[in-house]
């Protein structure tokens, strides 16, 4: 079975993700008596596969936050949503089969997943395919609400009200999403100059935006 | 759990955060963060979306903007189809957009040294009563030029026409004109 690397791939990730299960490698203080909680400790309890609308319930509360996680950290939106999927398939799995031992932490077991992935993700892209395509099969069903779409006529109208410095900086700031020291040495500006004008300017974008939105 | 209140971060934060201007411990407890309060998750979504707003206004050539020469070499790294005309100083060109073309920028060379403020009037040849000001442009004095990128989708359609752009110098004495330039725009060949 070693020569199968599908196999290989998956049988590290479940030894790292055991010890995430076991709670010793992560200390943080964001778990609770959350919906997310009670959810995780339906699943736990019911026998594997039975407690489908648990199932579904996490999916929708925990799947925008890892797709989110994958968007900030691997700044691809197909690569987030491949690290959504198959960070929530075994997150499910871990709870169906109780090797989550503290169900109640589902938090700090999925934000330490999403690390793990964006981590064992940008050391072997490939091997991260082989492990969504053993799993796909496993995702529950639920509606998920991604990311707002926006009437981009709108945004361009309200662009074109800022003062020409806010719409040149958010221009060149958005285009490729650049943090703001490259942005201030492109434009001979210090960094901290540039964060005052990008505030400036989303503050003035989101207000219109908003304003048209309902107004509409 | 919940976070409370005064756990949340700002906007200015999330936006930090999504741009990479958070140092790691930040971008560390902002992850955290997220993964537990929904409505943060909301706003960066929005935040998120109002980027890709921009990008697409920008992208269908909706926005004008100053720029430099490093974010145009980047625009060409996308993929993006650019016409450049560079003008010397107070200098005149012919020019049109080509189907094919994407984004127009125009290189003004133009001594910067010592310009504190610059703004741009811009008056156009078929409304020649109407000044179009632009106050306060980004700059960079050591490039010895501005990048000026017209609204492109206007310029796509517009009729042939004469387009003057005049710099001007503002401190605290007044202004004083830097350059002029003139575009003699002539629509592509068949184009409607």
């Amino acid at each position: 079975m070693w020569r199968d690397p599908a196999r290989r791939y998956s049988n590290f990730f479940r030894r790292r993700l055991a010890i995430l299960g076991g709670m010793q490698a992560l200390d943080t203080s964001i778990d609770g008596d959350g919906p997310e909680a009670r959810a995780a400790r339906r699943i736990a309890a019911a026998a594997p596969g039975e407690a489908r609308d648990a199932e579904a319930e996490l999916y929708r509360l925990l799947a925008p936050r890892a797709r989110r996680f994958g968007l900030r950290h691997l700044r691809d939106a197909h690569a987030a949503a491949d690290l959504m999927q198959h960070v929530m398939t075994l997150t499910i799995e871990q709870l169906r089969s109780g090797r989550l031992r503290e169900p109640e932490r589902v938090l700090s077991f999925v934000l330490g997943a999403c690390r793990l992935t964006v981590m064992d993700q940008r050391r072997v892209e490939r091997r991260r395919e082989d492990l969504l395509r053993r799993y796909a099969d496993a995702l529950p069903i639920a509606d998920l609400q991604i990311a707002p779409r926006l009437d981009h006529q709108r945004v361009a109208d309200c662009l074109e009200r800022l003062p020409e410095r806010e719409r040149s900086v958010l221009v060149m700031t958005f285009f490729d999403d650049q943090p703001s020291d490259a942005v201030g040495a492109q434009l001979g500006f210090s960094a901290g100059n540039v964060r005052v004008i990008r505030h400036r300017g989303i503050d003035k974008l989101r207000r219109c935006v908003d304003s048209g939105t309902r107004a509409a | 759990m919940s976070a409370t209140p005064q756990d949340h971060p700002s906007i200015d934060a999330l936006l930090d955060y999504w741009l990479h201007d958070s140092d790691a411990a930040a971008t560390e407890a902002i992850d955290e963060h997220l993964m537990q309060c929904e409505p943060c998750g909301r706003a960066l979504d929005e935040l998120i979306a109002l980027g890709d707003g921009v990008r697409a206004a920008f992208r269908s050539g909706a926005v004008s903007a100053m720029a430099s020469d490093a974010f145009l070499q980047r625009v060409v790294g996308r993929g993006v189809h650019v016409r450049e005309y560079r003008l010397p100083h107070n200098g005149s060109v012919n020019c049109t957009v080509a189907p094919e073309d994407e984004l127009l920028v125009a290189h003004l060379e133009t001594p910067l040294q010592g310009v504190e403020r610059l703004d741009a009037v811009v008056t156009l040849s078929f409304d020649p009563d109407v000044q179009h000001r632009l106050d306060d442009v980004p700059f960079d004095a050591e490039a010895g030029e501005v990048l000026w990128l017209p609204r492109f989708d206007l310029i796509r359609t517009a009729p042939a026409h004469t387009a003057e752009v005049t710099l001007l110098s503002v401190g605290a004495g007044g202004s004083h004109e830097l350059g002029r330039y003139t575009f003699r725009h002539r629509p592509w060949p068949g184009a409607s």
